[in-house]
């Protein structure tokens, strides 16, 4: 089925990618953000649509949290379970800066062949 | 999808846990805790629709129960190795294997020795803070339950427990690398006030969480004095060499052994030799010996105790 090749596609892009947004979503805002408010961010910003599903970021928030790239507070919450919030660190922005220049260079390489067609 | 899509938050978190059926304890309560995050936040932010109108939405959103266990999965998968402590000496294809002697002082380069250690020395006062908390406020709770301010009391010393609970997996996974939970656990459906008590206190992990605590005084002063024991054995006899100069020169004004130059006492057995300076390398050799039996004692009682508190903190 082409949907589900489509869907299997974009999972594996999302890998790494998840990983990324979240350092750079973080990275632009001076406020700590919580795992449904950075969903929320995300969806927002792509007019209601989220190409990630927002289940999956929060492992990566815990595993970028778990390599010392962000910190954490929990803070309680009247809607449900206390809220964690995270921040990034120093450690997190120098990563996100490797990673942004990672980014860049495979978006350009990759778009040479599939928004010109192959290069002479 | 083989099953029916959720139809409340319970549902899901019920659907949640069977896919994630046969993971790590630890990782259940995290993916359950998260969920429960999400998916409370966005009921509150549709005040207009219903529980199952917003879970109908879920699915395209957050991700249906499935896809969300397979993140957990990935994830965890890529966590551990990135934060596995890389071995000192990649054993290359090909290579000898280390030889028996090797691997046993090998220990000397394993942090989670160490850390054991710190953690046996560190759990005579956790341990008389867990037991002193745990009697206080199951005798209070009973004491008081006749009052009105009983029930209250005893939810408040109920939460207190979890989140000394989780605390202590916290110090555990530091000190052994036994994954465990990064969330406390998700407090389930929203109940009345009655029927959380009772779910309190019929909940096996309220008093397993309790016996744990209980038990850590005993197992704490044990890991103490197995700590110190080990620690000073094998130092005063690495140490001997120094305390024999020392004494020799009088340093100090070092008398460690009477008036006597440098003897040790064995009662009955002390062959000349024994209370020479000459035998002190002898001591030192022991001592070494010792002490490396001692860091892999430390770091098997370290593996047991994450086992032993994983089953009784972590619901299984």
């Amino acid at each position: 089925m082409d949907d589900s090749n489509a869907k299997k596609f974009q999972k594996e892009l999302n890998g790494g990618l998840v990983g990324l947004v979240l350092l750079a979503v973080l990275d632009q805002t001076d406020e700590d953000l919580y795992g449904y408010e950075i969903a929320k961010r995300l969806q927002r910003s792509n007019d209601g649509q989220s190409v990630f599903k927002e289940g999956t970021i929060y492992p990566v928030l815990r595993s970028l949290s778990a390599l010392e790239l962000l910190t954490s507070r929990i803070v309680p919450s009247y809607s449900g379970p206390p809220r964690r919030y995270y921040k990034i660190t120093e450690q997190g922005r120098a990563v996100l800066a490797e990673w942004r220049a990672i980014w860049r260079d495979t978006r350009d390489f990759v778009d040479r062949f599939i928004e010109t067609g192959a290069p002479s | 999808m083989n099953r029916a899509a959720p139809r409340s938050i319970d549902q899901y978190l019920i659907q949640l846990r069977q896919a994630l059926a046969g993971e790590d304890a630890a990782l259940i309560q995290d993916a359950l805790y998260d969920a429960e995050e999400y998916l409370r936040a966005e009921v509150a932010a549709h005040p207009d629709k219903t529980e199952a109108d917003v879970l109908e939405i879920i699915a395209s959103t957050y991700g249906d129960p499935e896809e969300v266990a397979a993140a957990y999965r990935d994830t965890e998968v890529k966590v551990k190795a990135a934060l596995k402590t890389p071995t000192k000496t990649p054993v290359s294809a090909g290579s000898q294997p280390r030889s028996a002697v090797r691997q046993f002082f090998d220990i000397f380069s394993d942090s989670r020795a160490y850390t054991s250690v710190f953690f046996m020395l560190l759990s005579l006062a956790t341990g008389i803070v867990y037991f002193t908390v745990a009697v206080t406020g199951l005798s209070l709770s009973v004491g008081l339950a006749v009052l009105i301010i009983g029930m209250p009391f005893f939810l408040t010393f109920i939460g207190l427990t979890r989140i000394m609970s989780l605390a202590e997996g916290r110090l555990i996974e530091a000190m052994t690398g036994e994954r465990m939970p990064r969330r406390p656990v998700h407090p389930g459906p929203t109940q009345g006030f009655w029927a959380r008590i009772v779910g309190m206190l019929t909940d096996a992990r309220t008093w397993t969480t309790l016996a744990y605590f209980l038990l850590m005084l005993p197992v704490g002063i044990l890991y103490f004095v197995v700590a110190v024991v080990g620690l000073a054995f094998s130092g005063s006899l690495i140490f001997a060499p120094m305390a024999a100069i020392a004494h020799h020169f009088s340093w100090f004004g070092a008398q460690f052994w009477g008036t006597q130059d440098w003897t040790f006492q064995f009662g009955d057995f002390s062959p000349g030799w024994l209370g020479t300076i000459w035998a002190t390398p002898l001591f030192v050799a022991i001592g070494v010996l010792s002490l490396t039996v001692f860091m892999h004692l430390a770091r098997g009682i370290g593996r047991l105790h994450a086992h032993f508190a994983k089953s009784l903190l972590v619901a299984g």
